[in-house]
C-alpha cells in the first residue's frame, strides 16, 4: 500500500531523516519506534505530505509529491499530529465538520459526522464546547475522529498516547484496534514501545535519522537489543540488525 | 447634543468597524498588514460614486464598489503576494504598499485630486428623533453595515469556507492536513477583504458626500487602528473598537477641538499596544494568526 525508498528530510543544514525504505501494506497496524528526535515524526509529516523530501514515497502505486498534503489527503493519507492538531479556537462539531471539508459526498459526509456523534457519545454531549476546554483524551478522540471522517486508507498517529493518563491510554489503542478491524491500515509512531508491539503487527525501529532495525512485532519484542534500548531493559542502543 | 454627537460616533465607527473588518480578515489568517486596502477603500468611493451620479441605486453603488475593489485585490494577491509568500514579512508588505501607492496614482490621473461632491439632490433629507437629528445617509450607512457585518458573520461562522478561513488563521498545518488549499484561501482572504474595503468606501463617500484620491490614507490609518485596538488575531475586536473609537473621535472634536482628534485616537492605540497588545478583545499573545 505505501513504500519508501530512500526517504531523506533535511531541516536547513539539519538532516533529519536519511535513507528511509519502509513499507506498509494494507490491513496493518506498523509501529514506527525510537526515542526523541530519532525522525519519527518527521516520516509521518512528510508521508502526510507537510514537508519537502528526497527519495520516493508511493502510495497505492501512485508516487507522492514532496510538500503535497492537500493531494495526499484526497488519495487517502490522514494524520493525526503529534499535540493532536486540535482546532483550539473551534467547537467540537466545527473541527468534525472540518473532518469533512475535503469530501464532495456532502451529504453522505454529514451523516457520517452524525455517526461520529453515535460512536462517541462524549463527542455529542460536548458538541458546542470550544476544543480547548476538553481533557487531553477528549482531544485524542476528537483528532481521531476528525481523521477518520476524511475516509483515510492509511491512518497516521503520531504519539497518540502522548500525555495521557494510562487508563487513557488503553482507550485511545483499544479504538486504534478497532480502527483496524473495520479494515483501515494504520502507522503508529509511538515512544511506548511495549504497549505498541502488543498489538502492532510490524515496527520499524529509528535511531537519529536512521531505520536501525525492523521486523514484525513478535520478533522485535522477543530481541534483547530492542528490549534493552526501547522497552526498558536497559540503556544501550540495539546493534543494527535486518 | 451629546446623544448627537453618539450617533454621529457611531455613523463614522461603522465605516471604520467595515475598514478595520477588512485589515484583520487578511491580518488574522496571513499575519500581513495589507496597505493596499486603504486605497482599495478610496476606489470602491469612487465607483460607488460613480454610480450614484449615474441615477443608480444605492444597493448597485455599494455592490459595484464591492465587485471592483475585490476584482483589484484579486489581482494584488496574485501579483504582490502569492509570488513572496515565502519572503519575509516586510517583503509583501512592502509590495502591497506598492500597490498602495500605484492605485491613489490611478486614481489621481483619473478623477483629479480636487475633491469631487455629491449633487445636493442625492444628499437626503434628515430625520429628528426628539433632540437627535438624523441624516438618512446616516442610517444608511449604519444600516448597510449592520447587513455587511451579518453576512460576513454568516460566512466566517457557519460556512465551510469560513470554517476553512478560521482554521488556517489558527494552524496553517493542520489546515493543510484537513485539506484546505492554502493558495485558495488567501484569495478568498483577499477577495473578502477587498470586497468590505470596497463597500466602506462607499459608505464613507456617501456619509462625506465628497471624495478625493487621499480618503483612503487618512481613513484607513484609522482603521488599522480600530484593527490593533480591537485585537489584531480577533477579527470581531473591530465590532468593538469601531464604534469606540468613531464616538472617540466625534467627542473629542465636539468637546476638545478637532486639534486634538487623532492625539486621542493614535494616542488610545499606543496605550493598547504597550499595556494590551492583543488588543480589548484579543486572547493571550501566543494565538496570533499563521502565514500561508
Amino acid at each position: 500500500m505505501l513504500a519508501i525508498r530512500g526517504l531523506g528530510v533535511q531541516y536547513g543544514a539539519v538532516t533529519a531523516v536519511r535513507e528511509i525504505d519502509l513499507d506498509i501494506r494494507e490491513g496493518e497496524i506498523v509501529a514506527l519506534l525510537g526515542a526523541n528526535g530519532a525522525g519519527k515524526t518527521t516520516i509521518a509529516r512528510a508521508i502526510a505530505g507537510l514537508l519537502p523530501f528526497r527519495g520516493e514515497i508511493s502510495f497505492r502505486d501512485q508516487v507522492l509529491k514532496p510538500n503535497s498534503a492537500e493531494h495526499n489527503l484526497r488519495a487517502g493519507i490522514s494524520l493525526v499530529p503529534e499535540g493532536r492538531g486540535i482546532l483550539a479556537r473551534m467547537t467540537v462539531e466545527e473541527n468534525l465538520l472540518m473532518g469533512i471539508y475535503c469530501r464532495t459526498d456532502r451529504r453522505a459526509a454529514t451523516a457520517d459526522v452524525g455517526q461520529m456523534f453515535e460512536r462517541f457519545p462524549i463527542l455529542k454531549e460536548r458538541r458546542s464546547r470550544l476544543a480547548s476546554l476538553l481533557s487531553g483524551g477528549e482531544q485524542q478522540l476528537l483528532a481521531i475522529a476528525r481523521a477518520c471522517l476524511s475516509k483515510p486508507r492509511l491512518l497516521l498517529l503520531d504519539e497518540p498516547s502522548l500525555g495521557l493518563a494510562p487508563k487513557m491510554t488503553d482507550y485511545v489503542f483499544s479504538m486504534i484496534g478497532n480502527l483496524r478491524s473495520e479494515g483501515l491500515t494504520i502507522m503508529l509512531v509511538e515512544q511506548k514501545a511495549r504497549q505498541t508491539l502488543k498489538f502492532a503487527d510490524r515496527a520499524y525501529v529509528l535511531e537519529t535519522g536512521r531505520m536501525v532495525i525492523s521486523g514484525t512485532a513478535s520478533e522485535l519484542a522477543g530481541n534483547a537489543a530492542v528490549s534493552e534500548a526501547f522497552l526498558g531493559g536497559g540503556t544501550k542502543p540495539p546493534h543494527h540488525a535486518n | 447634543m451629546l446623544l448627537q454627537q453618539l450617533v454621529n460616533g457611531v455613523t463614522l465607527g461603522a465605516v471604520y468597524t467595515l475598514l478595520a473588518l477588512s485589515f484583520s480578515i487578511v491580518m488574522g489568517i496571513l499575519g500581513i498588514l495589507n496597505l493596499a486596502i486603504a486605497e482599495l477603500f478610496m476606489i470602491g468611493g469612487y465607483l460607488g460614486f460613480a454610480v450614484i451620479t449615474a441615477h443608480l441605486s444605492l444597493p448597485v453603488a455599494v455592490a459595484a464598489g464591492m465587485a471592483g475593489a475585490a476584482a483589484i485585490s484579486a489581482v494584488i494577491e496574485k501579483i504582490g503576494y502569492e509570488p513572496l509568500r515565502d519572503a519575509p514579512l516586510v517583503t509583501p508588505m512592502l509590495s502591497t504598499l506598492g500597490f498602495s501607492i500605484i492605485l491613489q496614482n490611478i486614481a489621481t490621473n483619473m478623477w483629479g485630486s480636487d475633491p469631487l461632491q455629491l449633487p445636493d439632490e442625492f444628499l437626503g433629507g434628515r430625520i429628528a428623533l426628539g433632540p437627535v437629528s438624523i441624516g438618512e445617509l446616516q442610517l444608511i450607512v449604519i444600516g448597510v453595515t449592520i447587513v455587511l457585518v451579518a453576512v460576513m458573520a454568516y460566512i466566517v461562522q457557519r460556512t465551510s469556507m469560513g470554517r476553512a478561513l478560521r482554521a488556517v488563521a489558527e494552524n496553517r498545518d493542520v489546515a493543510r492536513l484537513l485539506g484546505v488549499s492554502g493558495s485558495r484561501i488567501t484569495l478568498t482572504a483577499f477577495m473578502m477583504s477587498g470586497a468590505l474595503a470596497g463597500a466602506a468606501g462607499v459608505l464613507i463617500a456617501i456619509h462625506y458626500a465628497a471624495i478625493t484620491p487621499y480618503v483612503g490614507v487618512e481613513i484607513g490609518l484609522k482603521a488599522i487602528a480600530v484593527m490593533v485596538i480591537g485585537g489584531t488575531s480577533r477579527i470581531w475586536g473591530a465590532l468593538l473598537a469601531g464604534p469606540l473609537i468613531g464616538i472617540a473621535e466625534v467627542l473629542t472634536v465636539a468637546y476638545g477641538g478637532s486639534q486634538i482628534r487623532d492625539f486621542v485616537v493614535y494616542g488610545f492605540m499606543i496605550a493598547i499596544l504597550l499595556f494590551r497588545p492583543q488588543g480589548l478583545l484579543g486572547g493571550s499573545g501566543a494565538d496570533q494568526g499563521q502565514r500561508v
